[in-house]
């Protein structure tokens, strides 16, 4: 058993950096690196989510912003994109800082609801400030690589996205493991007996705030240089912001590997719908109904189901009468 | 001067609308204490009913209400009852937030698959015209929205505060368990509360046809700015939510003349986070929201 939890990471790690050698198109690899962007991204939404449970829909807002000023950095600073791409993270991150000591004051429903109206602020601003953004045609930023087709393009992205994904994860489980990981565990479980217990709340709610957004702006700059053209309407929309959680909240949202596993089902049922129904709206329903069923089955995710303890750190679900028999043992 | 009373008269007609459409979110969050995301994707669901009632039949669109209130009704306590009740109530707040907005996104799926992306608009002869008072030009379109939602407001109060069902219903909003204890089936009453909360929105989306066109996505611009409307007056309160609708109608519509309509938008949100800044537990009302 030990074995088999430890080895299969490592399998899938092996199979997802031969991935692109392995399909037999360059579609196939698009599709993967989108997986893999939306992986990473739900596992940067659970370092907020998973751990303080708080939920977000408005994530989208962090990589839209990452997206565009990555993009604005590139065509009208002329930076580089790599500089591009890492100055707006960190000025997204920063950002993040200040609209986080307003939001994370609020609990439970009003949370979400300021979570919801930051994108639609944040699309209404890009959508007005025509002069800066485009506006609603959008923005286009020139391809990194010009030298290479689209589907080697797709291919560097791929290993990008999944370098993001391999971070996200990393600082997850590293987070999961300290004295950070611990306090904010506290606040999910009972704010006001963490606070008393001389958890600083409000600074840990704020730095996994601002730290998951780091992750999601990340995302989104690789986003603006890889599709090239950025629709506001798109990059801020609830929706995406609505993936990260559908996506975390299915695998699972207090393990590690549970957005990834969310985001591994969702990301290519959503892609396969696309190509089956066409651009019909329908996909919105389907998602709707996963959502709903999720929510009202299986609130705790695949993975909860499956294992209570193998697959990864979590807290683990035992009684102090468990306790006291481990403990006398 | 003109200008600024134009604005002035359009935001108090606007803020009456926006009354009706968010006094189902304030019985939502009274009953259950669940912040119902879905509300505005029903109300556009309410507006393309409408919309069908009125292209297919040719009938006046306000006669599609003696359908549409009694199916959003029944629909409303089969939400509550057959989903939102079955939630844990250890993470409610949160769950039911998920949990509607899936159903936003079905519904959204649904209409866009059935009606396609594209603008729909019901346009009645007697709605674009306007009357013209003092220099003031006001749209029919929006004194008859103002006045279907006055009357709806007042049959709702009446409702609230004259029936049986109204006194069972407020003292479940007040105290569930002291109402339990009084032999009120408080969870019949939820359910009747989202029935009705459900079926102003079924008035709210055939007000909101007439008076502006709308796509399937529509509703996401509601929902934020319903919600500021709920938190400025106070969750869970009618009355705090009829207040800050009017008030945000007034400024709304006074930073469209003077400004733009980004910035006008822009209000809802600025007055948001202001709400949630200043006085977590909205201006007008509130005793509910006090953990929030």
């Amino acid at each position: 058993m030990r074995i088999a939890s430890r080895g299969l990471p490592l399998l899938v790690a092996a199979l997802a950096i031969a991935y692109p050698f392995l399909v037999p198109n360059f579609y196939l690899v698009y599709a993967g690196a989108l997986t893999v962007m939306y992986a990473a991204m739900a596992t940067s939404w659970n370092l907020l989510g998973g751990f303080t449970g708080y939920v977000s829909l408005g994530h989208s807002a962090f990589f839209g912003l990452g997206a565009y000023g990555t993009g604005l950095l590139v065509v009208r600073a002329g930076v580089p994109w790599v500089v591009a791409l890492l100055a707006s993270a960190l000025l997204v991150t920063v950002f993040a800082v200040v609209v986080g000591i307003a939001a994370v004051r609020v609990r439970g429903a009003s949370f979400v609801i300021v979570s919801i109206a930051l994108v639609s602020m944040m699309n209404l601003v890009v959508q007005g400030w025509r002069s800066l953004t485009g506006g609603s045609t959008g923005l286009q930023v020139p391809s990194p690589f010009p030298d290479l087709h689209r589907g080697q393009t797709h291919m560097v992205f791929f290993y990008l996205f999944l370098a993001l994904l391999a971070l996200a994860l990393a600082s997850w489980w590293y987070v999961s493991r300290s004295r950070f990981g611990a306090g904010l565990r506290a606040i999910r479980e009972d704010e006001d007996k963490a606070e008393s217990l001389g958890v600083p709340t409000a600074a840990y709610k704020v730095t996994a705030f601002a730290l998951s957004a780091l992750f999601v702006a990340l995302a989104g700059g690789l986003y603006a240089v890889w599709f090239g053209s950025l629709d506001p309407i798109f990059v801020f929309s609830i929706l995406i912001g609505s993936y990260m959680v559908l996506m975390s909240l299915l695998g699972g949202v207090r393990h590690l590997f549970g957005p990834l596993l969310g985001a591994l089902i969702v990301a290519p049922a959503g892609e396969y719908f696309l190509i089956a129904l066409g651009e019909t709206q329908i996909h919105l329903t389907a998602t709707g109904l996963v959502l709903v069923l999720v929510v009202l089955f299986m609130p705790d995710g695949i993975l909860a189901r499956l294992t209570r303890r193998r697959a990864g750190p979590s807290i683990p679900d035992e009684t102090a009468e468990q306790r006291l028999q481990g403990v006398a043992q | 001067m003109s200008l600024l009373l134009q604005g002035l008269a359009l935001g108090v007609l606007t803020g009456g609308l926006y009354a009706l459409l968010a006094s189902g979110l304030s019985l939502y969050f009274g009953v259950m204490r669940v912040v119902m995301v879905a509300h505005p994707a029903f109300l556009f669901l309410g507006a393309y009913l409408t919309y069908t009632v009125h292209t297919v039949f040719g009938l006046d669109p306000f006669l599609a209400l003696p359908v549409t209130v009694p199916l959003f009704f029944v629909l409303g306590v089969a939400v509550q009852r057959l989903l939102i009740a079955r939630l844990a109530p250890e993470n409610l707040a949160m769950m039911s937030v998920l949990l509607t907005f899936g159903i936003a996104l079905t519904i959204e799926g649904l209409l866009g698959t059935f009606y396609t992306g594209s603008y729909k608009s019901v346009s009645m002869e007697y709605a674009t015209r306007s009357l013209t008072v003092a220099g003031v030009h006001l749209p029919y379109d929006k004194i008859i929205a103002f006045w279907v939602a006055a009357i709806t407001l007042v049959v709702l109060f009446a409702v609230l505060v004259k029936s049986r069902f109204g006194q069972s219903l407020r003292a479940t909003i007040q105290h569930r368990e002291a109402a339990r204890l009084v032999g009120i089936h408080t969870e019949r009453v939820a359910g009747y509360g989202f029935g009705v909360g459900l079926a102003t929105a079924a008035v709210g989306g055939t007000v909101l046809a007439l008076i502006t066109p709308f796509f399937p996505a529509s509703h996401w611009v509601w929902i934020g700015k319903l919600m500021a409307i709920i938190v400025v007056g106070g969750l869970g309160s009618v009355i705090g939510a009829a207040l800050a609708a009017v008030l945000l109608g007034v400024v709304e519509g006074l930073v469209l003349v003077t400004v733009d309509a980004t910035w006008a938008t822009m209000m809802f949100y600025v007055f948001l986070f202001l709400a949630l800044l200043v006085r977590p537990q909205g201006f007008f009302g509130g005793r509910l929201a006090h953990r929030f």
